[in-house]
């Protein structure tokens, strides 16, 4: 190859990084904004803001509004989250370890809630939530969410089960530990980082989901995005944006236990 | 053990057979209910030209957001398939944060960045590139903006697992039988990541019709169909109507993905032809 060639090519490489670096950066621009106008001194969005107060975040904590939404939210996704990881870990094992009959149905549809668009799912299950007496009760969120939630640790499982061999199992077994045992001492261990992973992706998900929230909640079991979009439909002002900057240290939180706790479990 | 196996299905039995099976069943039977005879509601929905624009427009922001993401995400996800170190760790962590916030936010955040005297026309009047601020917001440009910035993670992480998977000793084997950087792209590169290129168009795609809250507060005039299935469900009770719309989706969410297990099939098996290994 020629030097110059090479060195054409070096520049096209440098270029191309520059050009990724500006992207990812620009990435963080939009979340940036959102906290900058929070602290907005005026009672309209301006940007770049007029001042510097957290007067919003004071009103923001008094609101009763939000304190009731944020309390839902929690609710609803440790719940759908728990259903989620209980139904996910189970039909994982039966798929990868015992091979069960029907092992290709349950595939598809623990996996088809991460495609279905929400608005399908909620078409139907509005129906089906009256019918059971659910409509607008903190339940009827939870099931929808715990549906959703399902992909999330059902897959994580599924790779960690992958991950190892069988063998540790049937050897466990064979000692005389039986199904529980197994389970409570080598197989549980093994995959529990993938469990708080799946939970914790699961609980993002109901956290952050809307669709659903808007057709089977009522006004006592609004959850936090619900709130927010009710808002933003009404009237745009720098109190939202102060609570959206609650909600992204919330996540943020939430980002850094799902990365750094599994992780520390494994060591552990 | 393989006998009572099955037991290990009964919590995803339980919940998938009431709140999803039922569900979809609940609809499809919906969808045949109209007034004027079966297939009456899907009659309507092929003929009436206000619902076939919404569907021409939804169909046309999705093709538009998975293009503008596979461009964007492409260099992305080639770049930081090459970074290694903490470099990577952190590109990918500033592509994956977005994706962890919520959906409302982002779509709010774009509100403020794309309003008449947000800081983008305030940026675009003061270098002089337009005279009058742009009212993205009422055009559907805003839409896709936000929803292409919503859908990129989801482009990204499939490519740069793809591009991460690439056996580096090809590119070195064809730099040794003389093909330049450009060429090692393009016959080696390019096309092993060709499948992955499909998964995350797919995902983008299908994630892009059902698009919901981005479309309601930054799409003007355009309406995509979640918003319609929305208003003739909530606000105008037409629940055949809107389970007619809602297995129009379905079906198309099925054939795309339906599409990419062909193709991913087919690629295998040209493969094996190629090479004469059984995988």
């Amino acid at each position: 190859m020629k030097m110059s060639e090479k060195m054409i090519w070096a520049a096209w490489e440098r270029i191309l990084r520059a050009l990724v670096t500006v992207v990812l950066i620009g990435f963080l621009v939009p979340i940036l904004v959102v906290v900058a106008v929070s602290f907005e001194p005026k009672t309209y969005l301006s940007f770049p803001p007029s001042g510097f107060s957290v007067q919003w975040y004071v009103q923001f904590i008094h609101n009763g509004d939000y304190t009731s939404a944020l309390m839902n939210s929690i609710l609803i996704g440790v719940a759908a989250a728990s259903l989620a990881t209980i139904a996910g870990i189970c039909g994982a094992l039966g798929v990868i370890r015992a091979a069960a009959p029907g092992s290709t149905l349950v595939g598809i549809l623990s996996v088809a809630p991460a495609v279905l668009p929400q608005i399908v799912l909620a078409i139907g299950l509005y129906p089906i939530s009256v019918w059971l007496g659910l409509q607008g009760t903190l339940l009827a969120v939870i099931f929808a969410h715990a549906v959703i939630g399902l992909p999330f640790p059902f897959i994580t499982v599924c790779g960690a089960l992958t991950a190892y061999s069988s063998r540790l199992e049937i050897a466990s077994m064979s000692l005389g530990a039986n199904y529980f045992q197994t389970f409570r001492h080598v197989t549980f261990p093994m995959i529990r980082p993938a469990v708080i992973a799946g939970f914790i992706f699961a609980f993002a998900a109901s956290l952050d989901e809307l669709v659903l929230a808007i057709f089977l909640s009522s006004p006592a079991t609004r959850t936090l995005p619900l709130l927010l979009w009710e808002q933003l439909n009404f009237q745009i002002t720098p109190e939202l944006a102060a609570a959206a900057t609650v909600i992204l240290v919330v996540t943020s939180i939430l980002i850094f236990a799902a990365t750094v706790l599994p992780r520390l479990s494994k060591r552990g | 053990m393989k006998s009572r196996s099955f037991l290990l299905f009964v919590p995803i039995a339980l919940l998938a057979a009431p709140f999803f099976l039922a569900p979809m069943t609940v609809i499809g039977i919906e969808s045949f209910r109209g007034k004027a005879g079966l297939m009456d509601e899907y009659v309507k929905v092929f003929s009436d030209t206000g619902i076939r624009a919404v569907l021409m427009d939804t169909f046309y922001v999705a093709m538009m957001v998975t293009l503008v993401s596979l461009l964007v995400g492409y260099p992305v996800a080639y770049v930081l398939s090459r970074l290694k170190g903490p470099m990577a760790t952190i590109g990918v962590f500033l592509i994956i944060l977005p994706f962890w916030v919520s959906t409302v936010i982002r779509s709010f955040a774009w509100m403020i960045l794309l309003g008449r005297n947000g800081p983008v026309n305030v940026f675009m009047e003061y270098i002089g590139l337009i005279a009058d601020p742009i009212r993205f917001i009422d055009n559907g440009i805003g839409l896709m903006i936000a929803m292409t910035y919503i859908m990129i993670p989801f482009m990204v992480i499939p490519l740069l697992n793809g591009l991460r998977a690439i056996d580096p000793n090809l590119l070195r084997a064809a730099a040794v039988l003389g093909a330049n950087p450009t060429r090692q792209f393009l016959i080696v590169t390019l096309p092993m990541s060709l499948p992955h290129v499909a998964v995350g168009c797919a995902i983008v795609f299908v994630t892009s019709l059902g698009f919901f809250v981005t479309p309601s507060l930054l799409g003007g005039d355009l309406v995509m169909v979640s918003m319609l299935i929305q208003v003739q469900a909530n606000r105008l009770l037409d629940w055949p109507l809107a389970s007619a719309l809602a297995i129009v989706v379905l079906l198309l969410t099925i054939i795309v993905f339906a599409l990419l297990r062909g193709s991913q099939l087919a690629s295998r098996r040209k493969g094996r032809a190629v090479t004469g290994i059984q995988s």
